[in-house]
């Protein structure tokens, strides 16, 4: 407390500045954008909250209850989709585990390009900022919490607008808006109910609300399995300016006798999935294309393959990925 | 009535109730009116500034400064707006069969590269609805192949994942 009272004296600055390092995740970070960034994504992992979000997009519009601590420097989020038959996932950090109690089967699986609201940044602020043009915006009160805009404007053409509501005391972003080059909102998260703080959940409160309701679960290890990069053989020749690639793996997908490869590349907040296997005999033959919400889905042939691009990105970056990939040399 | 506008927007209505709403809509200005409005409320919760009814009121002021040109404007006006409820009757409908649309794959002779749209119903802004719908040239295919590459990019395969395969034909024909 005396660091308090005498603050600004010289001699206490290097006392001041370790607090400052101790409160980062909390501090306010003032008018540097960046760091708004960097403590939403970091509130994203570290804060305690309980609540209920929607997402929309495009046409869909579903709701989540989600329940989220850190406990030990562990990532502990439990997220059950209110609509449809009921399932549920729970996340350790990049471990999911998503539970179907009517099938009495857990599926086991890494965390690649699966999304999780509020935590949204998938890289370092620095690497963001490559692509977008990040600006503070207004502030706003939102389920009684006061916030303030980020903006993060793409700067080509080749990816969506975001703006991410961050809460003013943790920088927990409470609703998240994507945007096409029309300025119309395609995609939309917000946290229709929420506590906010260490006293709403515990680490023992973030477990499979159906686990105890079925006696013997079957595990399927198989996707976790598959999570773990191998060289599928393909190469993104000539990615969109700002996508790297994440990982390359090979999935089993229904009716396939066999994995499919996949390629995931991502600018740091939009990814997309490159999928590559042989074309069927009566296959496609022809380009195709859809679109809803951020949803960008574009089909390819490519000799005796198909190449399908899916991910949260414009057409023509979907595009552009599809029409580059290539056998590595 | 106002609770069908309502629907119709939202994609809730089936062909024949869509039509009628339509019917009804288009037939009366107090019905154009809750059309509007509701554009203008669904536009004000998505954040964005009310279009609709802000270029209806500075058409209408424009055909009181040129009162000699009054006739042929207000045509013009009811063709639009008949344009945006055909559009939004036939996103309606496409959206209604299926929400996500594949286009044929395998059929020989389709050679031109197809872009779809999937258009929320009522919910595409006057301008996009009357430049470009999409809906004629393609066959809708419920392509359940999209899905299995959302399921795989989303890491949430749906619970039919893992039904018995017996009960999985009932579970995706829902």
């Amino acid at each position: 407390m005396r660091v308090l009272e005498r603050r600004g004296g010289p001699r206490w600055i290097p006392a001041v500045a370790a607090l400052g390092v101790a409160c980062a995740a909390q501090a306010n970070p003032g008018s540097d954008p960046l760091a708004w960034l960097k403590r939403a994504s970091e509130a994203a992992r570290v804060a305690t909250y309980a609540g209920t979000f929607v997402h929309t997009n495009g046409d869909r519009t579903s709701t989540f209850r989600v329940t989220h601590v850190n406990s030990g420097g562990d990532e502990l989020e439990r997220l059950e989709p209110m609509d449809g038959p009921a399932n549920e996932i729970v996340r350790r950090n990049d471990e999911m585990f998503c539970y179907f109690p009517d099938a009495k089967t857990v599926r086991l699986d890494r965390r690649i390009t699966a999304r999780f609201f509020p935590s949204i940044l998938r890289s370092a602020p620095e690497a963001i900022a490559a692509s977008y043009e990040v600006k503070l915006g207004k502030s706003e009160r939102i389920l009684g919490h006061e916030c303030r805009w980020i903006r993060l404007d793409p700067k080509d053409r080749l990816r969506f607008a975001q703006r991410l509501c961050s809460e003013e005391a943790t920088g927990l972003v409470l609703r998240a808006k994507t945007f096409n080059d029309q300025r119309q909102v395609i995609e939309q998260y917000t946290f229709t109910e929420l506590r906010l703080g260490p006293q709403v959940a515990k680490a023992a409160d973030v477990r499979s609300s159906f686990e105890a309701r079925v006696k013997q679960w079957r595990t399927d290890k198989q996707p976790r399995e598959e999570a773990r990069s191998v060289d599928t053989g393909w190469t993104i020749a000539n990615p969109p300016s700002g996508f790297q690639k994440v990982t390359e793996i090979k999935r089993t997908m229904p009716g396939r006798s066999e994995p499919v490869s996949q390629i995931v590349l991502s600018d740091g907040l939009a990814s997309v999935s490159v999928f590559v296997e042989p074309n069927a005999p009566q296959g496609r033959t022809a380009e195709a294309s859809t679109e809803d919400g951020t949803t960008t889905f574009f089909v390819r042939p490519m000799g005796e393959h198909v190449v399908t691009v899916l991910g949260e990105v414009p057409l023509a970056t979907a595009q552009q990925v599809g029409r580059s990939v290539a056998r590595r040399p | 009535m106002k609770q069908d506008i309502s629907s119709l927007m939202d994609g809730e209505l089936g062909g024949d109730e869509a039509a009628r709403a339509i019917q009804a809509c288009c037939s009366s200005e107090k019905h154009k009116d809750t059309w509007n409005v509701y554009h203008a409320i669904g536009e004000a919760i998505r954040g964005q500034a009310p279009h609709t009814l802000a270029r209806r009121e500075s058409i209408l002021a424009a055909l009181d400064k040129e009162p000699t040109v009054l006739s042929p404007r207000t045509r013009m006006l009811e063709t639009t707006f008949g344009r945006i409820a055909l559009a939004a009757a036939a996103s309606v409908a496409t959206v209604g069969v299926v929400s996500w649309i594949g286009t044929q794959g395998g059929a020989p002779g389709v050679a031109s590269p197809t872009v779809v749209k999937a258009t929320p119903a009522g919910m595409a802004q006057p301008v996009s609805v009357t430049t470009a719908v999409p809906v004629a040239p393609v066959v809708p295919v419920a392509d359940t192949h999209v899905q299995d590459y959302l399921n795989a990019h989303r890491q949430m395969p749906g619970p039919d994942a893992y039904r018995p395969v017996a009960n999985r034909g009932a579970a995706t024909a829902r």
